[in-house]
């Protein structure tokens, strides 16, 4: 696929998200409202919780901004892939984006880009909304570290995702995975308190889950303003998981869609 | 070189019933669903496929397109292997499902087409004119600007039509096209399935109309219960009667109209 060719593409994804977006009007302005309403929540539990309490030298509010707001973020991302794949078997457009020119991974890879401009953009206004509206401090950070772990953590975000769209397909339940990490996993990954204050097999189960370390390292990076030696953990063990569940999610997706296409389950939901 | 062929073809869903099957009753087991099915096209033929429900009408059409693999044997278009070369098949096949679902219900008809021309390659320069000429040609034009899930279901079948021929496909598979639409629509439709032939591309067709079959076929080809039962060539002297007896003969179903025509005409 051309460079062209690839850019006409995923355009047209785009403006297809971005025209089911808006013309959902109250689910974008609902969207935008409940963003605001979670990050007035946590502004006001950190003034609760009082100034005493500094989880990793850092004020509290922050802390927790910074971890829901990237936490939410790569989960939804997941999410997206789950959703794309479950809307197109609803919508019956499964089946036939299969009969077009493009082929299914480029497909999955346009609508998983244009959702995640989609996160991103809800992100921005998240942490807008705090770090201006609540003035929380931001400090000198370390931005092209932030990227570097924003990067290497959507790739993450990303083969998870890839990896819940092929359990759809497989089983027409690729919800159990964004569970998993949505319900099961969010209190071991350090989002709302340290990792530290964990007990010992918690903490081992945490050091496990990728997130983990996406947190750690986005807030190395926007609150303590880290350098890169700081960061080296955080950035070496992204890089392994990245490098290692990007290629298994693309085989386990192409084998799972070869076998739906064998079965005739690719509109099965 | 014929464009479609199927050697030898079969295809078999398993059914996996569900755990606790005892609180249900879920059917296990097999369905083969096309058994040695063995099919050449050749360029700028029309094959319509006939036979009762679940014959393997739609299961030919969605092997043909890649959405299905074949268990046994292979299907080639335009030489190429829809097991292995899948992605050099699609450049070749426009496909109109069965289903009138499949878009997105809060995009435009255009916006619709747009967002598949540039999936199927369709160039930029062109695609404008093209889009407008497909919604011309199924007489869409009026409600370019409307919401899909505004639409009829006639109104998304002929829309399904169009996104068919958006990529001037060299093969055309139709899935029961004429099933939602008004006679006028259908017999504008059969005009466009010719026309679709005198510019040399392939089309099969799967239908349940004697009268589609008489208007557009170069050949009609019968499933029965997952295999073959028969094909004939239809000529400018074939009547939807030769169909018709060519049909129950073939498929040992019986004609029970014959009873009702002569039953009201006693």
């Amino acid at each position: 696929m051309s460079l062209a060719g690839f850019a006409d593409k995923l355009g047209a994804t785009v403006r297809r998200d971005l025209l089911t977006a808006v013309r959902h009007r109250t689910g974008f302005l609902m969207t935008a409202a409940g963003a605001l309403a979670e990050v007035a929540a946590f502004y006001y539990l950190a003034r609760a919780v009082g100034p005493g309490f500094r989880p990793e030298g850092s004020d509290y509010f922050p802390f927790l901004l910074v971890g829901t707001g990237f936490y939410t973020f790569l989960v939804m991302g997941i999410n997206s892939f789950l959703t794309i794949v479950q809307e197109a078997q609803q919508t019956g457009t499964l089946e036939v984006l299969m009969t077009t020119s493009t082929p299914p991974a480029a497909l999955l890879v346009f609508s998983a880009v244009s959702a995640f401009a989609g996160n991103t953009a809800q992100l921005i206004f998240y942490f807008g909304a705090g770090f201006l509206l609540f003035r929380s401090p931001l400090g000198q950070a370390n931005l092209l570290g932030g990227a570097i772990v924003f990067a290497l953590s959507l790739a993450i975000a990303a083969s998870l995702g890839i990896l819940a769209a092929a359990l759809q397909l497989a089983i027409q339940k690729g919800s159990v995975l964004v569970w998993l990490l949505g319900s099961g996993a969010w209190f071991m990954t350090g989002t709302l308190f340290p990792v530290a204050s964990l007990p010992r097999p918690l903490r081992v189960l945490a050091g496990m889950i990728p997130i983990t370390y996406s947190l750690d390292g986005m807030r190395l990076c926007l609150l303590q303003g880290a350098d890169f030696p700081a960061l080296f953990h955080s950035i070496s063990v992204l890089f392994l998981f990245a490098a290692t569940l990007l290629p298994a999610s693309l085989a386990v997706f192409s084998s799972t869609l070869r076998r739906a296409r064998l079965e005739g389950t690719l509109s099965f939901y | 070189m014929d464009t479609v062929v199927l050697e030898s073809v079969s295809k078999i869903f398993r059914h996996r019933p569900a755990l606790f099957n005892w609180l249900g009753q879920e059917r296990g087991g097999r369905t083969r669903a096309l058994d040695n099915v063995s099919l050449r096209v050749s360029p700028g033929e029309v094959l319509v496929l006939l036979g009762p429900n679940g014959s393997g009408k739609t299961t030919v059409l969605k092997l043909i397109s890649t959405v299905l693999l074949p268990e046994e044997g292979r299907v080639l278009v335009e030489g190429s292997d829809t097991r292995h070369q899948a992605n050099r098949v699609r450049k070749h096949v426009g496909f109109a499902v069965a289903s009138e679902r499949s878009f997105f219900p809060r995009l435009t008809a255009r916006e619709n087409l747009e967002f598949f021309a540039a999936l199927d390659d369709v160039p930029r320069v062109s695609r404008a004119a093209m889009i407008d000429r497909m919604l011309k040609q199924t007489g869409l034009s009026d409600a370019a600007d409307s919401l899909v899930m505004k639409f009829s279901s006639g109104m998304q079948q002929r829309l399904g039509i169009a996104r068919a021929l958006l990529k001037t496909p060299s093969v055309i598979l139709l899935d029961e096209p004429t099933r939602s639409l008004d006679p006028g629509s259908a017999t504008r439709f059969w005009r466009l399935v010719r026309d679709m032939k005198e510019r040399g591309s392939t089309v099969l067709l799967a239908t349940h109309s004697f009268n589609e079959a008489a208007a557009v076929a170069d050949i009609v080809a019968v499933l029965h219960q997952g295999a073959l039962a028969g094909s004939l060539p239809v000529r400018n002297t074939t009547t939807v009667e030769n169909l018709r007896s060519f049909y129950f003969d073939t498929t040992g179903d019986a004609d029970e109209s014959i009873g009702i025509w002569a039953g009201s005409c006693a």
